[in-house]
């Protein structure tokens, strides 16, 4: 519960304080929050499976930002950041399908 | 919460068939009743993060113009179409701009041009005797009660006077210019045809140090009057008005070369 209250939260800030976003950051922020989404979306999957554990979810959400983030940068050193994003979102895209199809089993039995 | 799951896992994988609803459960038994555990508060700071990232990413896009989501190349299309947009506009404003410098320069010469013209129409009405002049000069009477004073003789006057630097004469009431002819009536002097009778004055116009002396050198317009029994008498004067006009005749062939 206070984690869903937590995310609301956050939207909540956002939406009313607008911070600023510095410079370095804004190319890898939809990205990052992508694989954010995508660790959510396995949280809650394990969750369901009764095997969710703070510390993997915590290692999971930061790697999979980290990680993302930095597929990014690198493609936007090689001249590939567009075709490299769109793989990147691709593979979460995948992944949180998969995901929400589990947790859906879970929560709708079907 | 996940200091139980790992236990309720254990659990539920014993008893998986007895507890169809294990799933659903749990998700309820962790929204409600808020526990506040360790695990829910990390939980929470991160999805709090999340919402935060998603709600700038959304704001930002939503707000700003479709230049946000442009690709590099797009941007680089649109950034030279400005560039050449700013040349042109630039470009534009030098040649308006230029143009405008030039208008307001010919106006400012038009109207320099205008004001040299009008001078120069007052310095040639005096020449031509179109208008009237006044300065510094002399008069000059020849009293003639012989009747021996011709044209000659006030010719000879006017080309002394001219030569001395006589810049606007007048004798009696005709103005003398470049085009004056003087000759011998029946009755009289005649000037551009128009009879003058004694005492002839002459008013000039010009430096009377100069006219005074060169009329009264030795041998010169004095003496040569006098000595035909005129009286002439030659007097400075600080203003001479020249006040006879003349009309501006129009040329009928010869026409200004100059453009």
């Amino acid at each position: 519960m206070i984690a869903v209250l937590g995310l609301i939260a956050g939207v909540v800030a956002g939406l009313l304080v607008r911070p600023e976003v510095p410079a370095v950051v804004v190319p890898y922020l939809p990205i990052a929050v992508v694989a954010a989404l995508d660790a959510v979306f396995g949280g809650l999957r394990a969750m369901l499976d009764g095997i969710f554990d703070d510390k993997v979810f915590v290692v999971s959400f930061l790697s999979n930002v980290v990680v993302a983030a930095l597929i990014v940068f690198l493609g936007d050193q090689l001249g590939v950041g567009a075709q490299l994003s769109t793989g990147v979102v691709v593979v979460l895209g995948i992944r949180i399908f998969s995901n929400a199809a589990a947790i859906r089993r879970h929560v709708f039995r079907a | 919460m996940s200091s139980e799951e790992p236990a309720a896992q254990e659990e539920t994988g014993g008893s998986e068939p007895a507890e169809q609803l294990t799933g659903r459960q749990r998700l309820l038994k962790g929204l409600w009743p808020p526990r506040v555990s360790r695990a829910q508060l990390i939980v929470a700071l991160l999805l709090f993060v999340l919402g935060l990232g998603l709600a700038i990413q959304v704001r930002s896009n939503s707000e700003s113009s479709a230049l946000r989501g442009a690709r590099q190349e797009d941007l680089v299309r649109i950034l030279d179409e400005l560039d050449n947009r700013t040349q042109r506009l630039e470009d534009e404003k030098q040649r308006l701009s230029g143009q405008r410098t030039e208008l307001e320069n010919s106006s400012d010469q038009a109207e320099e041009a205008r004001k040299q013209t009008a001078e120069k129409e007052r310095q040639l009405g005096v020449l031509a005797g179109t208008v009237a002049a006044q300065g510094p000069g002399i008069t000059l009477t020849i009293s003639d009660a012989a009747g021996a004073v011709e044209a000659d003789a006030l010719l000879d006057a006017i080309q002394e006077l001219r030569a001395a630097g006589a810049e606007a004469i007048q004798i009696n009431d005709v103005r003398v210019v470049a085009g004056t002819y003087l000759a011998d009536g029946d009755d009289g002097v005649r000037v551009d045809g128009r009879k003058i009778s004694a005492p002839y004055r002459f008013k000039v116009i010009g430096k009377p140090e100069d006219i005074e002396p060169a009329l009264k050198i030795p041998g010169g317009v004095v003496q040569t009057l006098q000595k035909e029994q005129a009286t002439v008498s030659v007097a400075r004067e600080d203003k001479i008005v020249v006040d006879a006009l003349r009309r501006a005749n129009r040329p009928d062939y010869a026409r200004s070369s100059s453009p």
